[in-house]
């Protein structure tokens, strides 16, 4: 009994104890060294990820946006509408030597034209600067004489005509520009000789395949088949046997119907006072007059994308050349932007150019996969814009063996834009856009102000310019990547030896994703 | 998807979640191990690499916790109350170190560089 007594007790002041005393809690952080050292390692670790300002003084390494130039330091661009729908846009460069372009900007291609005469366009361009009624070919190279230089460009939506020279002889481009373009003069010899060269062209290029091997003939293929049954995708120089039967009469039907005074915009940037410009404009150019404008013209033939391939197997060429495109944005299209900057987050590559910035250390995920694993000549992606459509997408040379690895490089970065778009290469594409787009030296200029008002209807200030890049972020570009290219259709064109490039399923397969 | 099993993990939304951690802490507590002590380096180099530039103090401490663990499965017993009231399971110092190396391999991979070290399945 006494032992159960003690038995007893010693429980009792067991359980008190226990009760009484609490048990000691964990011990701080800082208490132990091996913690104090682990929370040292783990400060270190961090301070990797957000390097000091002194490593930051020069670069980064997450892009940062770029900080805008101030809106008003770029000159302004004035624009005057004449009586007759002429429109007249000067920017006047004060930091420019003496140095003008002057050009006429036409909303017109080989795109409006019926049929039967297509390649007119191409024809009129080549034979323009060859006389008119007042001055024979010779005079025309008074321009040359000067120092100045005269420019001829036809498109599939636009041409232009334009000279570079010198301030004070502004006046004298004008008188030229205007006389060609208003009193042109296509005597039958001329024609004759102009047909001749672009036949000429036409057979050297089916002969010697080395020429034929130029990205103008994947495009033009591109363009065949995505825009087939529909006048864009037609080439711009026209079928040959169209060629042959061009007449002044064409010539001079073209220029009255397409050259009418609502689509043509008359450029003038570097030296130029705005005033002195109309007035040159009002006396010289009148001879133009009204017509059907573009957006009707493109409303009676709309383009119309077509799903569908174009291969030409030619084992003779050593490199085989391919373009995958997605039907894209029109000019006035709210999403043109947003695929403007998907544009330069594919970027591009040219394995032989040293100019190319970077070989396989540039930013863009594509450019890094054909790089480092070799299997591509060189790479471009591309983004066109028309008036009612577009064309977005990749165009790759590679030798013919690594076809289907380049294949499926380009396809898995395509669809990745519809489901991950990190934030660095956003940003870091926006400021590559940004760059790309400040355009420098007189003839840019002018060109940027041609095409602007054409597509537009009105030149965009920097400001705004730069705002609608910066409102494209990681989401805008996944919802603009939804709409363009997560299981739409494709066009393919390819040329060379292209036996290993996998079949028009394995591509429309590919654009979009299972897994996520 | 994502955010199913983001939720399905989360201790605060998820009662599941809480016995789980609930569970593992005992379990832990009752040894006097700590979470990143069960990281094996011989499951994975990655493990062995970053353990090896972690401070020695710290992966001596690791090694008697460890030590002290196995004494006490082999006597079939745990750790005394006092003492697992201080433990501290998970608090980490190998996580961090354990993502640098692993991303440092990833680069290395991505820019096809041959890796620092590979394993053999004997």
């Amino acid at each position: 009994m006494a032992k159960g007594h003690v038995l007893n007790l010693a429980r009792r002041s067991h359980r008190h104890s226990q009760s009484i005393s609490t048990l000691p809690g964990p011990p701080g952080p800082y208490v132990m060294i091996y913690d104090r050292l682990a929370e040292a390692v783990k400060q270190k670790l961090k301070r990797l990820e957000n390097p000091e300002d002194r490593f930051l003084k020069y670069n980064n390494p997450h892009p940062k946006d770029m900080i805008p130039p101030p809106p008003l330091s770029f000159p302004l661009t004035r624009v005057t509408t004449l009586p007759n729908g002429l429109r007249v846009a000067t920017e006047s460069a004060p930091n420019s030597p003496n140095m003008a372009t002057v050009g006429i900007w036409i909303d017109a291609g080989s795109r409006y034209e019926p049929d039967n005469t297509h390649g007119t366009a191409s024809f009129l361009d080549r034979i323009i600067f060859t006389g008119s009624k007042r001055r024979k070919k010779r005079q025309l190279e008074q321009i040359e004489n000067i120092g100045g230089e005269l420019f001829a460009e036809t498109f599939r939506e636009k041409t232009s005509y334009y000279a570079t020279v010198m301030g004070n002889h502004v006046p004298l481009a004008f008188d030229i520009l205007s006389d060609i373009l208003q009193n042109p003069r296509f005597t039958t010899k001329r024609i004759h000789i102009v047909r001749n060269e672009i036949l000429k062209e036409f057979m050297n290029q089916d002969n010697h395949k080395v020429l034929a091997q130029t990205e103008e003939l994947i495009f033009d293929q591109l363009h065949a088949t995505a825009f087939q049954h529909s006048p864009l995708g037609r080439t711009i120089s026209g079928p040959a046997k169209n060629i042959s039967l061009i007449t002044e009469e064409d010539l001079q039907n073209y220029i009255s119907t397409h050259y009418t005074a609502p689509r043509m915009v008359i450029v003038a940037s570097g030296a130029v006072k705005h005033e002195d410009i109309v007035e040159q404009v009002q006396s010289k150019f009148i001879k133009f007059s009204e017509g059907l404008t573009t957006s009707e013209l493109a409303a009676e033939e709309p383009a119309i994308f077509t799903g569908s391939e174009v291969r030409i197997i030619d084992d003779s060429v050593p490199l085989a050349q391919f373009a995958v495109a997605f039907k894209g944005a029109s000019w006035t299209d709210p999403d043109s932007t947003a695929l403007m900057v998907m544009r330069t987050i594919l970027g591009s590559y040219n394995k032989r150019s040293v100019s190319s910035g970077g070989g396989k250390h540039k930013g863009s995920m594509l450019v890094q996969r054909i790089a480092i694993n070799d299997i591509a000549e060189s790479m471009t992606a591309f983004n066109y814009n028309y008036k009612d459509t577009g064309l977005f997408g990749v165009h790759a040379v590679a030798k013919p063996d690594c076809l289907d690895d380049l294949a499926y490089a380009i396809m898995y970065e395509v669809t990745q834009l519809c489901y991950r778009a990190s934030e660095d290469d956003v940003v870091r594409a926006r400021n590559q856009l940004k760059f790309s787009l400040l355009t420098e030296g007189t003839i840019s200029v002018a060109q940027d102000i041609g095409h602007q008002l054409l597509a537009y209807g009105r030149r965009i200030p920097y400001a705004e310019l730069f705002a609608r890049i910066d409102a494209v972020d990681s989401s805008t570009i996944k919802r603009v990547a939804c709409r363009f290219i997560k299981d739409k259709d494709i066009a393919i064109a390819a040329v060379g030896p292209v036996q290993g490039l996998p079949d028009y399923n394995y591509f429309a397969r590919r654009t979009y994703w299972n897994r996520c | 998807m994502a955010s199913l099993m983001r939720w399905f993990a989360d201790p605060s939304r998820n009662p599941l979640a809480k016995w789980h951690l609930r569970a593992v802490d005992q379990s832990l507590r009752k040894y006097g191990l700590r979470y990143d002590d069960l990281y094996d380096p011989q499951f994975s180099l990655d493990i062995n690499e970053a353990l090896n530039r972690l401070p020695e103090e710290v992966v001596h401490a690791r090694n008697q916790r460890l030590k002290r663990c196995m004494d006490l499965s082999m006597k079939h017993s745990s750790l005394p109350k006092d003492l697992q009231a201080m433990q501290t399971p998970f608090r980490s110092y190998v996580r961090e170190m354990l993502a640098v190396v692993q991303r440092e391999n990833a680069e290395r991979k991505a820019l096809g560089a041959l890796p620092l070290y590979q394993r053999t399945i004997p």
